[in-house]
């Protein structure tokens, strides 16, 4: 097989398509184009919901690693003085603490159990983007005694009655009304609303914050301790770094990663997207196998006279197997490219419009070398697709085709 | 040219053997015209086959240019009919979506030792010989009939073969059309010395050829060069 070979059968299948059926060659590109996007659009967009989960977890629940209490124990005791150490450590860009306590909440006729949450201003505000998400008021200051910001769902809408609510609400508090809070502890006390927050978080939303000064008259002194404390970590150092770091210097034996943490809690999840995924690989797969396979079946059934006329005149049959391999070739070299540009569009369309439920908003999540990877399965799939039956007929007894 | 001794061929349908050619010597010189003629079944294109290096026969020889063919391998016999052979056929088979030069350059493309320049002008020469050079760039589907069979012809001869093998070229086209082709097998018969063997069994046609094998059942039953 030379290059004058290889030549002649790329020239025949170039003239073969670009002259042969258009409509039949469009049809072939677009389908293996659907199959492509089909490829990628549910396993990035499940790349996109995982992401989105990840980012949400990071922001509002544990931050880029988790500092929990030594086993056995309750509390992060010493407190000052162990965030001081944690902020003093590389890789480390802030360190918050956590404490909340259960509370009811009342305003007019509505009452709503819920926990409150002592945070740090500050130190909050450079590990969970809260702040960026006030929709009504604006968000605690760092000495601010007697106010309280409270998520959305908390805050409720008047509109809807209570019996129909999915959460339960306080019925549509606004910033500057009175909220009364009976701790745990019998503590009661009124609180001004100093802002209302939307993050798309459920548990985010469904939270109240007063800062660390008023949850210590609360307890009634300083309250030195937290439940856990989350941190922040600075760009170019990954979370195992800081994990390791905090660990061998004793901060506490039980620091975790959002990865650890996440794998934990999200496993199952993600291991039902894995197959679905490997669902939707699979039958891109097929269908584009089976379709090249047919079009190429009949291109060559069409063609059988033609093709043992050919080889009588002394056109190889490894030329004939080429030619009709180099249009599969080029059918699903357009159809990827097609696919490519689709995936891409829809990954655009979608971050600018993510598809928003209450638990996640999800985008593609796409990157170049899932569309590398994808485009090399499905080249591969169509050139076994395309060169069994072009292998076959070149393959025929030179008498049988002529009859046919 | 040609040479071939005892050749057989058996084809076995079940359990019936078929004797499509039966015990053929045949000797076929440089620059003859040679027509094969015989009633339908007699093994006329059984024989053109196996002398054409499409089909392999059951026992006996056959020497083409002084090689004995049975030596080949598939490949072999392949480059054998691209550089050595020629054919044209009932069935007119071009390529539907290559234009009438593209048809004929096809064969000229794969040989190794013409360029790019040398099959262009190949191909432009033999238009003008069969007449269609006002249609180089037509597709098969804006041809007639006899147009079409005449691309055949040319590209069975661009590669100047030594022989041209034909198997009723003219069963599906009219006197007017199957004259033109006629006169045009005769015509590179005579100026290039072309060696042409055609099957045919239309007996005006008789005229044309130098000498005419007769075959029956297989076998041949008259073989004269009364009319050359
Ligand atoms: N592939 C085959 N299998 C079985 N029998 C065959 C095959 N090819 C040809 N024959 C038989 O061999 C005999 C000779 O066939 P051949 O095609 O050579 O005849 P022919 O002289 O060309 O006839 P026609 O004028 O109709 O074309 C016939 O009896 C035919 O049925
Ligand atoms: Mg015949």
């Amino acid at each position: 097989m030379g290059k004058k070979e290889l030549k002649v059968a790329f020239f025949l299948a170039w003239r073969s398509l670009r002259r042969g059926s258009r409509s039949s060659a469009i049809l072939t590109i677009l389908i293996v184009g659907m199959c492509f996007t089909n490829m990628i659009f549910l396993p990035s967009l499940f790349a996109g919901i995982g992401q989105t989960i990840k980012t949400q977890i990071v922001d509002y629940e544990v931050g880029n690693v988790l500092v929990s209490p030594q086993a056995g124990e309750q509390y992060i005791t010493d407190l000052d003085a162990t965030l001081d150490l944690i902020n003093s450590m590389p890789g480390v860009e802030r360190a918050t603490p956590h404490y909340a306590k259960g509370a009811t909440l009342k305003y007019r006729q509505r009452i709503l159990g819920s926990s409150i949450r002592a945070i740090r201003p500050t130190d909050e505000k450079s590990v969970s983007p809260i702040y960026e998400k006030m929709i009504a008021g604006s968000y605690l200051g760092e000495g601010d005694t007697g106010e309280i910001i409270i998520g959305k769902i908390i805050a409720g809408d008047p509109t809807i009655p209570a019996e129909e609510e999915f959460y339960s609400s306080l019925g549509g508090v606004r910033v500057g009304d009175s909220i009364t809070v009976e701790f745990g502890n019998g503590y009661t006390k009124d609180y001004r609303v100093k802002g209302i927050f939307s993050t798309g978080w459920t548990s985010s939303d469904n939270s109240a914050l007063i800062t660390w000064s008023d949850m210590e008259l609360v307890e009634g002194g300083s309250l030195d301790k937290a439940e856990y404390i989350t941190l922040k970590t600075k760009p170019g150092y990954s979370e195992k770094f800081v994990k390791d770091e905090l660990v061998s210097y004793g901060v506490s034996s039980q620091v975790h990663t959002t990865d650890d943490l996440l794998s934990k809690a999200i496993g199952s999840v993600l291991q039902s997207f894995d197959i679905i995924n490997m669902v939707s690989l699979i039958v891109s797969i097929i269908i584009t196998t089976v379709v090249l396979f047919i079009v190429i079946t009949i291109k060559t059934i069409n063609s059988r006279k033609q093709i043992g006329i050919l080889r009588a005149i002394g056109v190889d049959k490894e030329v004939i197997m080429h030619n009709y391999g180099f249009q599969v070739i080029i059918l699903a070299t357009f159809g990827i490219m097609l696919g490519v540009t689709l995936a891409v569009l829809l990954a655009l369309y979608l971050s600018y419009h993510p598809i928003v439920t209450p638990e996640w908003s999800a985008y593609m999540y796409l990157t170049p070398m899932d569309l590398v990877s994808n485009s090399l399965i499905l080249f591969a799939a169509a050139i076994v697709a395309g060169y069994v039956p072009a292998y076959q007929v070149s393959r025929e007894e030179i008498q049988s085709s002529m009859r046919a | 040219m040609i040479e071939c001794r005892d050749l057989r061929k058996l084809y076995q349908m079940g359990n019936v053997g078929v004797r499509a050619l039966d015990g053929i010597d045949l000797t076929i010189g440089k620059g003859e015209f040679v027509g094969i003629m015989g009633p339908s079944g007699s093994g006329k294109s059984t024989l053109l086959h196996m002398l054409g290096l499409l089909d392999i026969p059951t026992s006996g020889e056959i020497t083409l240019d002084g090689i004995d063919v049975n030596t080949l391998n598939d490949y072999q016999k392949t480059m054998f009919r691209l550089y050595k052979l020629g054919y044209v056929f009932q069935d007119y088979a071009l390529v539907p979506e290559l234009t009438v030069a593209e048809n004929v350059s096809l064969p000229a493309m794969l040989r190794s030792d013409r360029t790019e320049e040398e099959f262009q002008a190949a191909t432009e020469d033999i238009l003008q010989r069969v007449g269609l050079s006002d249609r180089r760039d037509h597709l098969q589907k804006e041809l007639s009939g006899g147009e079409q069979q005449r691309v055949a012809i040319a590209r069975a001869i661009v590669n100047r073969p030594d022989i041209l093998f034909a198997d009723e070229p003219c069963a599906n086209l009219d006197t007017e059309n199957s004259t033109m082709v006629l006169d045009l097998f005769d015509e590179i018969n005579h100026d290039m010395h072309q060696t042409i063997v055609m099957v045919s069994h239309e007996d005006w046609h008789k005229k044309y050829f130098h000498r005419i094998i007769r075959l029956r059942d297989g076998k041949i039953v008259e073989d004269n060069h009364a009319l050359s």
